[in-house]
């Protein structure tokens, strides 16, 4: 994977992907299990509880990867 | 032939009503299919839905076929082999605690020695279909501490395969010392013998049961499941270890992933009918005299399980959050504490063991999501001593720093000005790095030898500290990942 995210295999549950946004507060973190669920872990704080959680389905993981990484807007 | 099609669909739609129930206030489900059983058996006063709970036993044993043939086909092999020793000593610590707690607590049961075995496994494999849901809904995936409660989990499933070729020649009933040890002799050469197929005949397994079509793969891997389940219990292995090895052995074919999705919801059902009939043996009377038992088994499962969680938070340096979260996560009991005990009573052992065990899963069924939830306040009175007394984390940090070698982190400052290699070879450096596990100071990544580098691989010490004045960040070789500088103060007692 590319700079800054680094992956954990999480035995029986799937792969833990923490993404570095060298930011000493935000954290994401995503776990995509195997059947392409997908928890979008978000910490805005440095607390160890999330400030929010996401299960997304494989669609809406698509369709949120879309819109952050500018390939999909409307005009 | 009579089939009773309405009692059977009446149980298995109110077991998932009331699990559905359950799962909205975070109880488990598989504790309210057994519920269900019990309060609509035979046993039990009041309405019955199923006259004669041997009318399941087919579908029964196709869902204890079915649940270890699947736990077989999702196995993570390569990430529990992959997950270092730490990991299995870790795991060896937490079994080895549970099983002779549970040794001990059998014997003093005094019901017999091979109902002590079956109390030990009881007590001692939790469930980690529980214990996964649980980290899920507690929102726990990236704490630091999950990987090793998810590995812990894992190498207990894998240990379940062992304790059950223990287990069945004991069952067995054979008398002499001599008939037992040929037992246990066979049941294990056929653990050995799936275990070869598994590593090198998966691809004869994969051309016999696979098939393009979905249908034709399902009917396929459960025949064979099924078949080796029946082979094995003719043997005298038993059949639920036949299943869990076969299970592993297609888990090694390129079907793996499409037998994994298509029978799932085939042994989920099942598996439901599988708890049910088990419901249904249990008669409501017989619970109050095996109470207290029961209520001291909790009692020691918790005990055991704090003490090995905080066993693998030192392994692993954790702090308190870490060591009770392990602690009590891997808590609950449920699928394997069942089969023990349904083996166990179809070989006629003490008919005390089906009710304790009922009990034993009940109360944990509850008591387990609440202590795992309020782990916090375990944490709070933990004290420092039996942590580690290097550990580096600051007492509110479990997040995840993604390096798993903090704990080896012992020298943190440094004098030198100058890298020793450089010097000798009269070359020119860039920046120093210190390493933090033996205080040896080299040149960095940029500069043309490498010393800093060369020294952790050559000494196998993994984490570095930048030596430049006013840094203080680190990184770890082995992880390839930065260190984030602990937060808050931290405990210097040098």
């Amino acid at each position: 994977m590319g700079q800054g995210v680094h992956v954990t295999e999480l035995p029986g549950v799937g792969t833990r992907y923490d993404v570095d946004l060298t930011d000493d507060e935000n954290r994401v973190s995503v776990v995509v299990r195997p059947g392409g669920t997908r928890y979008l872990y978000v910490f805005a704080t440095r607390s160890a509880e999330p400030t929010a959680v996401l299960e997304l389905t494989d669609e809406q993981a698509r369709k949120l990867a879309a819109v952050l990484s500018a390939t999909f807007y409307e005009g | 032939m009579h089939a009773d099609l309405v009692g059977l669909g009446a149980v298995l739609l109110l077991a998932a009503l009331v699990a559905r129930g359950a799962r909205r206030v975070g109880l488990p489900s598989v504790p309210c299919y057994m519920l269900v059983g019990i309060l609509l058996g035979p046993g039990t006063p009041g309405p019955v839905l199923i006259e004669h709970p041997d009318d399941l036993s087919v579908l029964a044993a196709l869902g204890l076929v079915l649940l270890l043939f699947h736990l077989g086909v999702e196995f993570p092999l390569e990430q529990v082999v992959g997950g270092g020793r730490r990991l299995f000593l870790a795991a060896a610590c937490y079994i080895g605690l549970n099983i002779t707690a549970g040794l001990i607590f059998g014997f003093s049961l005094g019901w017999g020695g091979a109902e002590a075995l079956v109390v030990a496994g009881a007590l001692g494999i939790s469930s980690s279909a529980i214990a996964t849901k649980l980290l899920i809904e507690l929102q726990r995936l990236t704490n630091a501490e999950t990987p090793v409660i998810l590995g812990i989990i894992v190498i207990e499933d894998l240990f379940l395969a062992f304790y059950l070729a223990l287990l069945s020649p004991v069952l067995s009933g054979a008398d002499s010392p001599g008939a037992l040890a040929g037992h246990i002799a066979l049941s294990f050469g056929f653990l050995v013998v799936l275990f070869a197929v598994a590593r090198w005949g998966a691809r004869a397994v994969g051309g016999l049961i696979g098939s393009r079509e979905d249908e034709l793969l399902a009917v396929a891997a459960i025949g064979l499941a099924v078949l080796v389940a029946g082979l094995s219990d003719e043997v005298g292995v038993s059949d639920a270890i036949g299943a869990l090895m076969v299970g592993l052995v297609v888990s090694r074919t390129r079907f793996r992933e499409r037998v994994e999705r298509i029978v799932l919801p085939l042994r989920d059902v099942l598996a439901t009918v599988f708890f049910v009939a088990f419901g249904l043996t249990i008669d409501v009377g017989d619970l109050g005299g095996v109470a207290v038992p029961a209520l001291i088994a909790v009692a020691v499962t918790v005990v055991t399980n704090v003490t090995a969680g905080v066993l693998a938070a030192r392994l692993f340096g954790f702090n308190q959050r870490g060591a009770a979260n392990i602690g009590l996560t891997v808590l609950a009991r449920g699928e394997f504490s069942l089969i023990l005990v349904t083996l166990a009573i179809a070989a006629g052992l003490d008919a005390r063991l089906g009710p304790f065990v009922a009990l034993y899963v009940l109360l944990l069924a509850v008591t387990a999501p609440l202590l795992a939830a309020g782990s916090r306040y375990l944490a709070r009175v933990m004290p420092d001593w039996l942590l580690r007394s290097d550990w580096t984390y600051v007492r509110e940090e479990t997040i995840s720093t993604s390096c798993t070698h903090l704990d080896q982190i012992r020298v943190t400052s440094t004098d030198a000005a100058a890298c020793r290699g450089c010097e000798e070879l009269g070359t020119d450096w860039v920046q120093l790095r210190l390493c933090t596990t033996c205080g040896h100071v080299g040149c960095c990544d940029d500069s043309p030898h490498q010393h800093s580098r060369r020294h952790a691989e050559e000494a196998r010490h993994p984490v570095i500290q930048s030596a430049e004045p006013g840094e203080d960040w680190r990184f770890c070789f082995i992880d390839d990942t930065l260190v984030r500088a602990p937060m808050g103060r931290s405990r210097d007692k040098r």
